[in-house]
């Protein structure tokens, strides 16, 4: 196993993610795709620091704080979506339209 | 007295601070305070006026604090010749302008507030010797005429329809609403303009001092003043109305309250024509020299056709306030002649069509509360209900005119003398015609509200100008007079720094 | 300043502090008589002192003195001041006697008025006073020309003065427009005149094509105020001002300041035989046509009116010739003869309350004070020998002679006899023939009203013998003599005299009656001035409003509205969904990518 298989796991995570985040209508599935997306990005943190060195770990841990605090608020706003709509699909949200 | 110039630029801001305080029940003392405010700068004007060496000339009583040290921005004031002229003018229209609204009731202690800040920046900018400053002061007198004209104005109606009705569709046009967004977005675009040139400007001079006399002694580059000075005279020149961005001042003048078209009119337009004189002419003399051809051209079409405008109005405020387009022509035109003659004479245009048309809104504002009607085919008669107003209209008209023994009489006169001695020599004919339109339309207002059988049914009992409201007329009705025989007295400020500031122009032109 | 020069100063500041007076003491003003005597006074004193100056006068000698008014760059470029010569003595002794008269006969004849307005009647008198001898006294054109706006301000709201009347209004703002019309071409001679020498003298030597071209301009400035063909129809419609108002404005003094510029700048004038001619024909026409339509006027000030007109033509024709002297002599006389008859005019209109002639008639018997003297004014203004009017017309005339083909001097033969017998008309129809139903009640007014009309009858019976005098101070050549010009006027004169009483003694029209009337009414010139006003200038006008609103106004909200429809639509792009931004975002991500593969 080698740099370029971590990295083409990472890519791999990472599309589906994007895939999820696109086509995913419920906001925890959104969440969730993002997260993913996230973890890919972690994933090739960690494989740099690994096979390159560098202070990639400790992006990671950031990252994953932050992630933390995100999650948090997204699941808030997931709660005030409920809420609102008796739903949690997103493109009923659209109040913000020009 | 130390420190004058900046009394007087803070007498009325402080006179604002104290009405802060004041409750707004409180309705005799606001009017004193902000009375106070007014005289307090007026006597300082004249203080100044008294005290000026007008054989020295040149800059004098001069102040410096530094602002921000580190762009060379100071608050430094001084006071040459011009601004003599300038702040005797403007502490008389805001003295009488006081009293002129002694009667506004709606948000009274806003509206002298207002009306204090504004005259504040209006002071300001005629003693700034810092370009950064004198921008600065500038903003503050035009922004609040927003919010005076938007609360305090009054609306009418305008047919929507001509090529561009569509774009109409959208506006309240005619509002008061309508005519303060309007005034105060175009005046905002010129300030952008001039925004861009100051900074031009400043950095070419080393971009270590906004001080006037520093930029005055650098000598800019012929690519820079070209692309300056057009700027710096679209920017002032809109406020001064220039064509074809005149158009804030008829609707804005009309909608405006007395005492806010008596400033509007009377002293801020000034503050374009001073902007352009002051800083585009004299900062770019060979811009100046170059684009004089259009600067002139361009104010004998606003002349012209400010006057022939006004000629077209049913609206009484209309007819004043196309008249001032016209006379701003007038003072432009003098402008561009960039000979001493000319140039005392815009000078001298500003003082007298800032008292004439001061004259005139007050008198309008004094009828219209009165008649309840600026549309001058409904009135006539009136003088035989309101003599003493139908007395100082006429002489407002006079001068407007340009009659001999009038104020504007010698200012219109040494604009032509200055025009016909210029390079341009034909640009006194159409001035001196434009004359002649404003004494069918003038006189023609006259004898329509004012002559003709006794006004019967609801004007039958119009009374005369009461109390406070004699002083606008009586003030400026003499000040028409005084300068129309003695034009020495501010002609010798004027011309000791036209001098001054021509000398520079001279060799280039 | 020497003592002669204060004389004159005086002449022209005390009418103006009487009028300042007024003006700042309301109450004052508001009484009425106390100002009417305070005004009388002021204009007892400035008559006084121009008697004064006339006596101490010595012939031939001009002295100024001048103060500097605007000074530029250490010098002078305007001056006020006072001008002594014979000139201005001469003329200003004819305006302040003219108008104490005219002073003097108001006190009865206005007497009707509201004490506010009597005191506002004398304060314009008085402001009229200062105005006409600033203008005489003038040393220099700008100080002329300060008094010229001011007495055509005078006259403006004197011709207003009942502005209750609208024909009073609209007749008012006319006179002002018409001669602020021709005033352009007095600014812009002061301009041409101030490039070419840097001053407002009219003793320059010019170039024949600069002195053509400011003399030119200065002759429009005349055509106006002078009420000359074809600007002169603001005259007749200047007679809804008081009656003795159109006796000193508008007859004797105001109307005669054309003429006086053209005597002040005669140096000028002298130097551009081109401007000349043209003076020499306009005047003649306008003596000629005016004299036609005052033969079939109804009204006496009308007739009046238009014999000023005429009258004013034989000065301009007079100047034209060449000979100032001629014009300023027939300046003086005329200016007592038709002072007298317009305030004999207002003697009788005052008895009988109207204008009309049909109104009048047999007056000779109830008004003989007003007959005798209105029949000396009217004698000499038709030229009968002996009386002032035949001696400056006759010498106007043989200055004609030869000029130009004769045909001047044939049309202003025609005139002499026109004039006569229009006069004649009016004599009588006002005072001759039976008793009109008015003119039954009509008596002879009192003392202050007869009193002027004695004073003015002197002088227009016997002015004419100080011809001499006159031309020894002006330094001109006068003298009478037996020739071709006075044998054919005199008889002209007696014979439209005869003629008239052989017409009109008998009730019949004038011949020609039908033509002259329908001119008159047509009156085409006067259709074409207000056709110019209303469709030309305020055609444009209306034009000009109309662009600026729709137009330049529209352009610029068409801006505004463009701002804020571009804004609406580029809003659209917000739609507000999550994933719309998600996959902008995504492709934005992917383009930059492929941005950064690519380069």
């Amino acid at each position: 196993m080698n740099l370029t298989h971590c990295l083409l796991l990472a890519s791999f995570l990472f599309c589906v993610g994007v895939y999820g985040l696109l086509t995913r209508r419920q906001a925890v599935a959104v969440l969730l795709a993002l997260e993913l997306m996230m973890n890919a990005a972690n994933l090739a943190f960690v494989a740099f620091a690994h096979f390159r060195g560098g202070p990639g770990q400790l992006f990671v841990v950031f990252a994953l704080a932050i992630t933390v605090a995100e999650v948090a608020i997204g699941l808030a706003l997931v709660m005030l979506l409920y809420r609102r709509h008796d739903d949690t699909a997103l493109d009923r949200a659209s109040e913000t339209q020009g | 007295m130390s420190h004058l110039l900046a009394w007087i630029v803070a007498a009325p801001a402080i006179a604002a601070a104290v009405l802060l305080v004041l409750p707004a029940s409180a309705r005799l003392p606001i009017r004193v305070v902000s009375l106070i405010g007014a005289v307090v700068a007026c006597a300082g004007s004249v203080l100044v006026a008294l005290t000026y060496d007008r054989v020295a000339g040149g800059m004098q009583m001069p102040d410096d604090w530094a602002l921000v040290p580190s762009l060379g921005i100071h608050l430094k004031l001084a006071v040459d010749g011009w601004g003599v002229a300038l702040l005797l003018l403007t502490g008389v229209i805001i003295v009488t302008g006081v009293l002129a609204s002694w009667g506004v009731e709606k948000r009274g202690k806003e509206f002298f507030l207002l009306l204090l800040v504004l005259v504040s920046g209006v002071f300001g900018v005629f003693v700034s010797q810092d370009l950064f400053v004198f921008f600065l002061f500038y903003e503050i007198a035009v922004l609040p005429m927003y919010l005076l004209i938007g609360i305090w104005g009054a609306s009418h109606d305008v047919p929507k329809r001509g090529p561009f009705g569509f774009a109409w569709k959208r506006f309240a046009v005619g509002g008061k609403e309508y005519a303060a967004m309007k005034l105060t977005l175009m005046l905002l675009v010129g300030s952008a303009a001039i925004l861009v040139a100051m900074f031009l400007l400043w950095k070419e001079a080393g971009g270590t001092s906004f001080d006037l006399a520093h930029l005055e002694q650098t000598k800019f580059s012929l690519a820079t003043q070209n692309w300056a000075f057009p700027l710096l005279w679209l920017g002032f020149g809109t406020l001064a109305g220039v064509f074809p961005f005149h158009t804030w001042s008829p609707d804005g003048h009309a909608s405006a309250p007395t005492a806010v078209s008596m400033l509007h009119a009377g002293v801020l337009m000034k503050l374009g024509a001073f902007g352009v004189m002051r800083v585009g002419m004299v900062l770019c003399p060979d811009a100046a020299a170059n684009w004089a051809w259009l600067v002139g051209g361009v104010a004998v079409i606003n002349v012209l056709y400010g006057a022939l405008c006004a000629a077209s109005q049913t609206d009484l405020k209309y007819i004043i306030a196309y008249s001032s387009v016209s006379h701003m022509g007038i003072v432009m035109l003098g402008a561009a002649t960039l000979t001493t003659t000319g140039w005392n004479g815009a000078v001298y245009q500003m003082f007298a069509h800032g008292i004439m048309t001061g004259l005139f809104f007050a008198l309008v504002g004094l009828v219209y509360e009165r008649a309840h009607t600026r549309a001058i085919a409904k009135m006539g008669g009136f003088g035989h209900v309101m003599p003493a107003v139908a007395c100082f209209f006429t002489l407002a008209c006079l001068s407007s005119l340009g009659l001999p023994g009038t104020a504007g009489f010698v200012a219109e006169f040494l604009v032509f003398l200055g025009a016909a001695e210029g390079a341009h020599s034909w640009w006194a004919v159409p001035a001196v015609i434009g004359a002649v339109v404003t004494a069918v339309y003038v006189l023609r207002a006259c004898k329509t509200i004012f002559w003709g059988p006794p006004p019967t049914g609801e004007f039958a009992h119009l009374t005369d100008a009461r109390s406070t409201e004699w002083a606008a007329p009586i003030v400026l009705g003499a000040a028409l007079i005084l300068f129309g025989f003695w034009p020495r007295f501010l002609l010798d400020f004027i011309d000791v720094a036209s001098h001054t500031f021509l000398a520079r122009i001279a060799p280039f032109s | 300043m020497s003592s002669l020069q204060s004389w004159a100063a005086l002449a022209v500041l005390v009418p103006l502090a009487a009028a300042l007076l007024c003006v700042v003491l309301p109450p004052l003003r508001r009484a009425g008589k106390p100002a009417a005597a305070l005004c009388i006074l002021a204009s007892l004193v400035a008559t006084a002192a121009s008697i004064y100056l006339l006596t101490q006068h010595e012939a031939g000698a001009v002295t100024r003195t001048e103060v500097p008014w605007i000074v530029l760059g250490g010098k002078a470029l305007a001056s006020i001041g006072v001008n002594v010569d014979g000139v201005s003595v001469v003329m200003l002794l004819v305006v302040c006697v003219v108008a104490l008269c005219v002073q003097v006969f108001s006190l009865a004849y206005m007497h009707d008025e509201t004490p506010s307005s009597y005191g506002r009647y004398f304060t314009l008198h008085a402001l009229f006073l200062f105005s006409m001898n600033t203008l005489v006294v003038a040393p220099n054109l700008l100080q002329l020309f300060a008094g010229w706006e001011l007495v055509g301000l005078t006259s403006y709201l004197l011709i207003g003065f009942w502005f209750h009347k609208p024909s009073a209004a609209r007749a008012s703002v006319k006179a002002f427009w018409m001669t602020k019309l021709a005033d352009m071409g007095f600014v812009f001679a002061l301009l041409a005149l101030f490039v070419a020498t840097r001053g407002f003298d009219w003793n320059a030597r010019l170039s024949t094509e600069t002195a053509t071209l400011v003399t030119a301009l200065l002759f429009l400035a005349v055509v106006g105020k002078s009420a000359q063909f074809p600007l002169h129809v603001w005259l007749p419609d200047a007679m809804e001002g008081p009656t003795p108002v159109s006796a000193l404005l508008h007859a004797a003094t105001m109307v005669a300041a054309g003429v006086f510029l053209i005597v002040r700048a005669d140096p000028l004038f002298a130097q551009a035989p081109a401007t000349c001619e043209v003076m020499l024909w306009v005047g003649s026409i306008t003596a000629l046509f005016a004299a036609c339509l005052a033969l079939v006027q109804s009204d006496i000030k009308k007739v009046l009116a238009y014999s000023t007109c005429s009258q004013l033509g034989y000065m301009v024709a007079a100047l034209g010739a060449g000979s100032a002297f001629a014009g300023f002599f027939h300046l003086g006389t005329h200016a007592f003869f038709k002072a007298l008859l317009f305030l004999g005019a207002g003697s009788v209109i005052h008895a009988v309350h109207s204008n009309e002639l049909a109104d009048m008639g047999g007056l000779r018997r109830k008004m003989p004070v007003t007959t005798l003297t209105f029949g000396i004014g009217a004698l000499s203004l038709a030229g009968v020998p002996g009386l002032a009017g035949f001696f400056s017309k006759d010498f106007v005339l043989a200055q004609l002679e030869g000029k130009a083909g004769w045909i001047p001097w044939t049309m202003l033969m025609a005139t002499s006899f026109l004039t006569a017998f229009y006069m004649g008309r009016v004599l009588i129809k006002a005072f001759g023939g039976a008793e009109s139903a008015k003119a039954h009640h009509a008596h002879e007014s009192g003392g202050a009203m007869l009193l002027p009309l004695v004073v003015l009858a002197v002088p227009a019976l016997a002015a004419g013998f100080l011809g001499g005098v006159l031309a020894e101070w002006s330094g001109a050549e006068y003298h009478v003599h037996l020739g071709l010009t006075p044998v054919v006027a005199s008889c002209l004169a007696i014979a439209g005299l005869l003629g008239a009483v052989m017409v009109f003694g008998r009730g019949r029209a004038a011949p020609f009656a039908g033509v002259l009337e329908s001119l008159d009414r047509a009156s085409a010139v006067d259709r074409t001035w207000s056709g110019l006003y209303r469709h030309v200038l305020l055609g444009v006008s209306a034009v000009a409003g109309f662009v600026d609103r729709y137009f330049v106004d529209g352009l610029i909200n068409a801006v505004g509205y463009t701002t804020i429809e571009s804004g609406a639509r580029v809003r659209r792009l917000q739609t507000g969904r999550i994933h719309d931004y998600a996959m902008a975002v995504v492709v934005g991500a992917l383009l930059i990518a492929l941005w950064g593969v690519l380069r």
